[in-house]
């Protein structure tokens, strides 16, 4: 199928290897990528993509997390696709992949069961492929792992010597799990001298949580809660008088209303604990109807609306998130909400037995989403398409290749070659490549190193993707296209130098594979 | 190259057995004739197709030897099963179920009648391959005529619960369809245990020779004919008889019922050297497939931050010879289907390496390639921008 030059090539690739202090370094492949401040589910919470850390793990299209090789960060000026779902809504380059499936157009697909037919055509996107209606899977995380007890681990202050002591360690049981949710979802503390307490508060009207409440702080710290009603506010609050355990839930679960989250080791363990957990949020802070039938759960923190969705999935109840603007209603201040919304009929009956409501809502309507074999399909309700005009990155994911966002899985990929340049008196004195790729693709990148080495940069930007098959004599047809990026990215690390050193580079000078097409947005 | 070539793409195409060219060779040397003449020299040529159809029949257990029909190979045996069963059934209905992963055969075959008004249901298979039966389930209507699933998968090796299909099949009342191509002759094949209809056979995949293969049709089975003519073999397939071919597929069959035990403890034995040495000596390297419901002689192994395709080429150097799922080695530049319907990312696919033994490999293969895959996996890799620092 090859020229005996391409084989040899092959066989005998030049110049591989990285230059460490080249002066242009040029990248082609897919320029795939998402915004800076699109947040990536990492173990136990999600962050913004700039602020990934090496040594994050990150959710996969397989369910697990794993471990992250790099970050990729560049300029970008074109297109940018919103896709919205009923999980919120990503923002992404045009050509970035997005796990999912095509729905064909017509009424036998209106419906899930027809839907469901397509889960075999599960596969990598372009977003720009995709339309509204089209299916989008978003994996469920099935790593589990149990915790039998927590260190409290509390420094005693200086000052204190009558808060009485909580247990050394405490077990992570059922009751436990309930207090935590009860805790997010109403708990609060202060932390200053001789002010150190913890407190719950609950409306008037919910007197069976509160004794809950209280028998559970007896249970959890070995200590009694003092009830304190105001009846003006219609609240009562139970505060633990204790400095120790303050010191200790704000540790676990942060402070600020906007700040609070579950602790990681929660978002592992067994669906039994985290059933109780749900339970104690939606006590706390949640809403159920069960005539409507929807359940919701609101709250301020970001990073918590993102952990009850994945709480919510492990059960196989399916989410929907929707973020409320900060607004001003009637002269209150609303601080930005999310919310957490049930709204499938199997859903809320998974939501109300862990609630202990009475479930019994005959009427069973196809929902437009479902969890199958790990994977929560949903439907996209919506792209956008705006300018986007500055940074954007992408990651490299170990093993699965695949992150996720809030609302959809999207593939790494990165760049596929890379050509480094060391320039010297305006000629190209070292070039350098690595390829993945086929035959093709690692002849032409050692062949491209071998024309453009002692050429002037001029005469190096006039080389051709024709020059370099026809150097090789020839490539196959169908390899003109997919393989022979070499040129391309020799001209990119020029034209990178050139910005780096300040050239403008002469006009006309375009790389071949950028002007290609590759979708219709 | 001083050493001799190792092949290990039985898959892609087998090598003829020699016992099958002596076996051969009278056909093509002294005998001629028309098995269809009624003269002596005719009626000797009906007997040695008859016999080597008994030989086929016996491989797979069919009840009688007429059911078992000689086609020009593997292709045309599926042609024939499809689109006769589909034709000749569309008093009963109109719709086809498949899976995802099945032989490009089968694939065009259906697009074809999907073209021409059948409505075709594609099953999902989980990430070892395997069909969900309970897709199956769901989807099969009272207006399903056929239901084909590969016996076992060609690339990845994975044995499909046949049987299990071919029982919800029966209780709508469709046929079972199975391309059992890649499994004859290598693994004990029951039509009648496991409740087949229709079944494909090559006979290059059990040695034998090129250019004939056959359909294994139920008696009763309806089925329409697509080459008209002199209506030989029952009519379904016109043409005269390839008696030499027959008679070396005949053979092909016989020693595989002899043998086949024997070869699949040795090939599984080579191929688990393989598999092990190679999971354990290169990183990032997984196998594709079931770990245990597999043909004996096929392993399927992923390798991440590489192609298949430089792959391929650089074991080439080495001697040896081999397929891969890469998209860059295929002609739609799509990685397979297979990987894909596993839900093996694109880029994971390129990198993996298809690996079918045969009859003629011997133990010392296994070495041959686990000694010099590191390497080549790690050259390739340092070339690999995506690879990550600690494997290059």
């Amino acid at each position: 199928m090859y020229s005996q030059k391409v084989m040899e090539h092959f066989r005998n690739p030049r110049n591989v290897g990285e230059i460490p202090d080249a002066d242009g370094i040029g990248k082609v492949g897919n320029p795939i990528c998402v915004p800076p401040d699109t947040d990536v589910v990492v173990k136990g919470s999600a962050v913004p993509i700039r602020a990934i850390n090496k040594s994050d793990t990150v959710l996969s299209h397989d369910g697990a997390f794993h471990r992250i090789n790099k970050r990729f960060s560049r300029a970008y000026a074109g297109t940018i696709l919103d896709i919205k779902n009923r999980l919120g809504n990503t923002a992404l380059t045009p050509d970035h992949m997005v796990f999912g499936f095509k729905v064909p157009r017509g009424d036998k697909y209106r419906y899930t069961r027809g839907k469901k037919r397509l889960v075999g055509d599960l596969a990598w996107w372009h977003a720009c492929e995709l339309d509204k209606g089209d299916m989008v899977a978003y994996p469920v995380p099935n790593e589990s792992s149990d915790v039998s007890e927590i260190e409290t681990n509390v420094e005693k202050s200086e000052h204190d010597f009558k808060s009485i002591e909580i247990p050394p360690r405490i077990k992570v049981d059922g009751d436990f799990m309930r207090f935590a949710g009860y805790f997010l979802a109403e708990g609060n503390t202060r932390i200053e001298r001789c002010k150190t307490y913890a407190t719950l508060t609950f409306n008037t009207n919910e007197e069976d949580n509160v004794m809950d409440a209280c028998r559970l702080v007896r249970n959890v710290f070995g200590v009694d809660a003092k009830i304190e009603r105001r009846e003006e506010r219609k609240t009562v609050n139970i505060v633990i008088y204790n400095a120790h355990a303050a010191r200790f839930l704000r540790k676990l679960f942060g402070g600020k209303d906007d700040e609070r989250s579950v602790p990681e080791f929660m978002m592992f363990l067994p669906l039994d604990k985290q059933a109780e957990l749900i339970r104690g949020l939606w006590h706390g802070d949640g809403y159920i109807d069960v005539n409507k039938p929807r359940a919701s759960y609101s709250t301020v923190s970001k990073v918590l609306a993102q952990q009850i969705k994945m709480l919510l999935l492990r059960q196989g109840i399916i989410p929907s998130v929707y973020e409320e603007k900060t607004r001003v209603s009637k002269g209150v201040h609303h601080r930005k909400t999310y919310r957490v919304f049930v709204l499938e009929t199997p859903s809320i009956r998974k939501l109300s037995s862990i609630l202990d409501v009475g479930f019994n809502f005959k009427k069973n309507p196809r929902g437009k989403a479902w969890i199958e074999n790990g994977m929560l399909f949903v439907p996209i309700t919506g792209i956008e398409s705006t300018e986007y005009g500055g940074f954007v990155s992408n990651l490299e994911v170990n093993v699965a290749h695949s992150y996720v966002t809030p609302s959809l899985t999207v593939h790494n990929c990165g760049d596929l070659m890379w050509i480094y340049i060391k320039v010297k008196d305006n000629r190209l004195e070292d070039v350098k490549f690595k390829t993945f790729g086929c035959g093709a693709a690692i002849a032409t990148s050692s062949m491209v190193t071998e024309m453009a080495k002692g050429r002037t940069i001029e005469e190096a930007l006039k080389i051709s993707r024709q020059d370099v098959a026809d150097a090789l004599d020839g490539l196959p047809p169908i390899k003109m296209h997919c393989s022979n990026l070499a040129s391309d990215g020799l001209k990119a690390a020029i034209l990178d130098y050139m910005k780096k050193k300040g050239i403008t580079p002469p006009e006309g000078i375009k790389i071949e594979s950028e002007t290609e097409e590759k979708c219709d947005v | 190259m001083s050493e001799k070539i190792v092949y290990m793409d039985y898959a892609s195409s087998s090598r003829v057995d020699p016992r099958v060219v002596e076996a051969m060779l009278p056909y093509l040397r002294e005998l001629y004739g028309n098995p269809s003449s009624q003269h002596s020299v005719g009626s000797k040529m009906k007997g040695a197709l008859e016999e080597a159809r008994a030989k086929v029949a016996a491989l797979i257990n069919a009840e009688k030897p007429s059911e078992v029909v000689l086609t020009s190979g593997a292709t045309e045996g599926t042609n024939v099963a499809l689109r006769g069963v589909a034709l000749r059934n569309r008093d009963r209905g109109n719709h086809i179920i498949a899976s995802k992963i099945e032989h490009i055969s089968v694939l065009n075959t259906l697009k074809y009648l999907a073209k021409n008004g059948f409505e075709v249901t594609y099953l999902p298979v989980d990430r070892y391959g395997t069909v969900d039966v309970e897709a199956l389930k769901s989807t099969i209507t009272d207006k399903t005529t056929l239901v084909t699933v590969g016996y076992a998968n060609n690339e990845v090796g994975t044995i499909q619960p046949i049987r299990e299909m071919a029982e919800i099949a029966h209780s709508k009342k469709a046929y079972l369809h199975t391309d059992a191509v890649p499994a004859v002759g290598k693994i004990p094949v029951d039509v009648v245990k496991d409740g087949i209809d229709l079944m494909t056979i090559s006979s290059w995949d059990m040695y034998g020779p090129y250019g004939i293969g056959g359909i294994y049709v139920k008696r009763g089975t309806r089925v329409e004919p697509l080459i008209l003519g002199g209506g030989q073999e029952g009519g379904l397939r016109s043409g005269t008889e390839n008696v030499a071919g027959a008679v070396g597929m005949g053979k092909a069959a016989e020693l595989a019922m002899a043998e086949m035990a024997g070869d699949a403890e040795r090939l599984s034995k080579i191929r688990d050297r393989i598999v092990e040495r190679v999971l354990k000596e290169v990183p990032y390297s997984f196998l594709n497939g079931h770990p245990t419901r597999r043909l004996p002689h096929n392993a399927n192994i992923r390798f991440s931050f590489v192609e298949g395709e430089s792959l391929v080429l650089s074991l080439d150097m080495e001697g040896i010879m081999l397929s891969s799922g890469s998209a860059c080695s295929s002609k739609t530049l799509e990685p397979s289907h297979v990987l894909i319907a596993m839900g093996i990312p694109h880029v994971e696919a390129q990198g993996s390496l298809l690996i079918s033994l045969g009859r003629f490999n011997v133990p010392e293969d296994a070495d041959r390639i686990a000694d010099v895959l590191p390497r080549i996996i790690k050259g390739l890799r340092q070339m690999s921008p995506i690879a990550p620092e600690e494997v290059r």
